[in-house]
């Protein structure tokens, strides 16, 4: 796809409506792995070494110019503690992408990953799209997870596979472009689907419901 | 998805922190679902322009789109996948990704779904059909609180900027330092909640230790808490005085008007005029029903209780013919959305009886009040001598999610009694609402009225006797024809200038869906015109008749080839769709059946336009 560049258009104009769509992206995974750290990293580009865990869900507001289009992104924040699950969970049903999240010095992290892409598949729509994600990959020397096994769950799970460290800045960035294109992806497919003569796949029924019968037009 | 959540099982400062992040959603969703509005209404206009276009060339070959002929052999044109409906070359798209086409609407119709996010909505409903499609979670967390605190979770207007920043949780000072504008919203917000909180249980210590951090850093800020006052919530001001001195006093300078966002006001002018291009005469020949469905005078909109007063004042500039509504505020109005708690007023008039999109002019929309300031000023150019025969209607409504509205109560001001020379009636002035009159909620209000005659002419043959006709009905050969002769119409929405360029449309449909067309000369420069011109519908049977419906409109003939207004239709005759009950009023109806059951003999029939 065409060269990204955001930050062209910063996060400041964001109130307004200038851009083109919006897309809501969750992302989630155990508690401590650092997603409120990558979420800081990629809209404030900043970091700080200090743990404060998340209070039920938090997002932010980020506008990016990708392919020609300003998109204008909705990050959720979500706990990674139990005890705001009810909370969280409700919110998987509104995103169309997903940054699912482990710790790469933190082998229960990425034990969890089966149970949080459950999560998902449960409570959010059947084309959600999912990054997964092993993050603190600065911290070489206390890997437990190898970025083999990464691959190979995400492999095994259908997701795409970053290591990323939100302390380093590494792969922050490629992450959340990687998930907007493919939700960008997914999105011309299911509009383009419904028009036979691209795929020559079933005719959805939208695009016609859209159109004023034709019939009731031309009674005269 | 079905499951509630569970707030109790959080702490207290636990619930404020999550809040203030939903309230901070809800402005975005505010903000997105205008914008998903105007893109609504774009489409819509596409769509009426299309339609039209079908509708009137259809039997030669044309465009749809662009309504250009297409020829038999070169640029015949294409059908679009889309819509089937047959487009030149031009108004085609080719989409990037693909080597398929689609028609300009098809493509903007893409277009939107993709803007407005559409497109996931309809993905998410294959998986849950269920629950509501756009709905959000926050939305539904936020009724959560509202059942658990009971308080009316009114929002805070949305601050200008705000929506970038992130809360973050308590300890992240640093970082919430630099976030200058660090949401006043949220501040608003932990004074509303903290204070209700405070009057439940806790101690005011333990409360302003728990909002230290949005309480910190540069203060210039405040603004919203105005806000608070104005919607009605059971936060009254004195408990905030009370326990926040310094974040008040910047209050007192803020007038209300500032904190409405500006973009959100320039999106609601830039929209208003959605219903409009229906009526200034798009539909050359479209039913009355649908021309009726459109107007949001009378189907679309909520009826609420009515409170409240408006003031304005009426001006008129004798040099200009320039009449000025000078709509400067209202109070205690009624919420549009009494469960939300919702208001988002504007005031739109008329000068009666024109209640053409012409006529109409509206302000901007204020967002959650019911104490809007508009100071907004709404113009008409009318001829002095006009200014007696009309009526100005000021009504005040409440713009919902998508284009939803409810009417908060109206003012009707004759302006034949109203003195423009004397200083003293120009000042402002409150006046009280009132609801509709209820006939004008059920019947569409009168554009004026049309004198007809009508015969039903059939050749006499001894064998049946005229009585017969209408208990045995008719054989086919037996052809008659319907004579009607339009005499005149009074009343009409007129120009500015006190006259109209009108003529008269008739249209019979008959039983098969054939329509047949007549229309009258163009009478120039008549406010009452009388045409006392015959249309004569040939061949038609008494059977097909009784069937049939005959719609009369009047129109007012375009000065330069912009298109013909519509002043008011009647329709006679049969279909029996409740829509058409609303406009062939009993009276008329009996008129019509006269007609049909008297054949060979002239009947007199006033018909109201709508
Ligand atoms: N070395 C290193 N530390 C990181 C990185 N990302 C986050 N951390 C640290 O990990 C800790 C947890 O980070 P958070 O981002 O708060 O974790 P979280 O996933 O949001 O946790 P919950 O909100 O409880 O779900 C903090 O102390 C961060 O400084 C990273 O890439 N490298
Ligand atoms: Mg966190």
């Amino acid at each position: 796809m065409a060269s990204a560049t955001d930050s062209r258009y910063g996060q400041k104009e964001s109130s307004d409506q200038n851009f083109d769509y919006m897309f809501k992206i969750l992302i989630i995974g155990n508690s401590s792995v650092g997603k409120t750290s990558f979420l800081f990293r990629y809209a404030d580009d900043s970091f700080t070494p200090a743990f404060v865990s998340t209070v039920g869900i938090d997002f932010k507001v980020k506008t990016i110019y990708r392919n020609d289009k300003r998109i204008k992104l909705q990050i959720w924040d979500t706990a990674g503690q139990e005890r705001y699950r009810t909370i969280t969970t409700a919110y998987y049903r509104g995103a169309m992408g997903f940054i699912l999240m482990y710790d790469i010095t933190n082998e229960e992290s990425f034990n969890a990953v089966q149970d949080w892409s459950t999560q998902i598949k449960t409570y959010s729509w059947d084309n959600a799209q999912v990054l997964l994600v092993g993050n603190k990959c600065d911290m070489e020397d206390e890997r437990v997870v190898s970025s083999e096994r990464g691959r190979q769950l995400a492999d095994h799970l259908g997701f795409e596979f970053f290591e990323a460290s939100a302390k380093d800045n590494i792969n922050v960035k490629q992450t959340f472009e990687r998930l907007v294109d493919v939700i960008c992806e997914k999105m011309s497919e299911s509009l383009d689907t419904a028009d036979p003569a691209v795929t020559g796949a079933k005719q959805g029924p939208q695009l016609t419901d859209q159109q004023a019968p034709p019939h009731q037009d031309c009674a005269c | 998805m079905a499951h509630e959540v569970n707030l109790h099982s959080l702490q207290e400062s636990e619930r404020e922190t999550i809040l203030q992040v939903l309230y901070r959603d809800r402005e975005i969703q505010n903000v997105e679902e205008e914008r998903i509005r105007k893109l609504k209404t774009h489409l819509q206009h596409l769509r009426w322009r299309g339609r039209k276009n079908v509708s009137q060339e259809y039997k030669e070959k044309s465009c749809a789109r662009c309504q250009r002929a297409l020829g038999f052999l070169l640029n015949r044109g294409a059908v679009c996948q889309g819509c089937s409906h047959r487009v030149c070359a031009e108004c085609r798209v080719f989409l990037r990704s693909a080597r398929a086409w689609k028609c300009t609407v098809c493509f903007e119709d893409r277009n939107v779904k993709i803007k407005t996010g559409e497109w996931f909505f309809e993905e998410r409903a294959k998986k849950f059909p269920a629950g509501g499609k756009h709905e959000t979670a926050g939305a539904k967390l936020l009724q959560s609180y509202q059942k658990l605190s009971k308080i009316s979770v009114v929002p805070p207007t949305p601050p200008p900027l705000s929506e970038s920043q992130c809360s973050g949780s308590p300890s992240r000072l640093q970082e919430l330092g630099q976030f200058k504008g660090f949401n006043k919203s949220v501040e608003n917000l932990f004074l509303s909640v903290t204070t209700h909180m405070k009057k439940l249980s806790k101690s005011q210590n333990d409360m302003s230790s728990d909002k230290q951090q949005p309480a910190t850093g540069p203060r210039q800020s405040a603004g919203q808490t105005e806000r608070r006052s104005q919607s009605d919530t059971a936060i009254n001001v004195a408990t905030r005085k009370v326990s926040t001195p310094d974040l008040l006093k910047p209050l007192a300078q803020e007038s209300p008007k500032r904190t409405t966002s500006p973009v959100l006001k320039q999106e609601d002018r830039l929209s208003s005029p959605a219903p409009t291009p229906l009526f200034s005469g798009g539909w050359r020949h479209g039913s009355l029903i649908s021309i009726n469905s459109t107007c949001t005078e009378m189907g679309n909109f909520d009826n609420t209780h009515v409170t409240g007063e408006i003031e304005f004042a009426i001006r008129y500039c004798f040099r200009a013919h320039s009449l000025e509504i000078c709509i400067q505020a209202c109070k205690n109005l009624a919420y549009g959305e009494e469960k939300k708690k919702k208001c988002n007023p504007y005031v739109k008039t008329y000068l009666l009886p024109d209640r053409s999109s012409q006529g109409k002019r509206k302000t901007g929309v204020q967002k959650n009040t019911v104490e809007p300031t508009f100071q907004e000023t709404l113009k008409y150019q009318v001829e002095p001598a006009q200014l007696g025969t009309r009526q100005l209607q000021v009504s005040v409504w409440h713009l919902g999610t998508l284009a939803r509205r409810a009417f908060l109560g109206e003012v009707i001001v004759p302006l034949a009694t109203w003195d423009f020379e004397d200083s003293a009636t120009q000042s402002f002035r409150w006046y009280p609402l009132r609801a509709k009159e209820k006939c004008e909620d059920s019947v569409p209000p009168s554009n004026g009225e049309l004198a007809v005659r009508a015969k039903l002419v059939l050749p006499t043959e001894p064998r049946k006797p005229p009585e017969a006709q209408g208990g045995t009905g008719d054989q086919p050969s037996q052809n008659g024809q319907l004579c009607l002769v339009v005499l005149g119409a009074k009343n009409l929405p007129v120009r500015p200038d006190g006259t109209l360029n009108s003529f008269v449309k008739g249209c019979l449909t008959l039983p098969d869906q054939q329509r047949l067309r007549l229309k009258s000369p163009v009478l120039k420069k008549q406010a009452c015109p009388q045409w006392k011109h015959s249309f004569v519908f040939k061949g038609v049977t008494p059977s097909q008749l009784r069937q049939s419906s005959l719609e009369l409109t009047v129109w007012d003939q375009a000065t330069f080839g912009v298109s013909d207004r519509l002043l008011g239709g009647a329709r006679l005759g049969s279909k029996d769709e409740p829509a058409a009950g609303a406009d062939a009023c009993p009276q008329s109806k009996l008129q019509w059946q006269k007609v049909l059951s008297s054949p060979n003999l002239w009947t007199d029939l006033t018909l109201t336009l709508h």
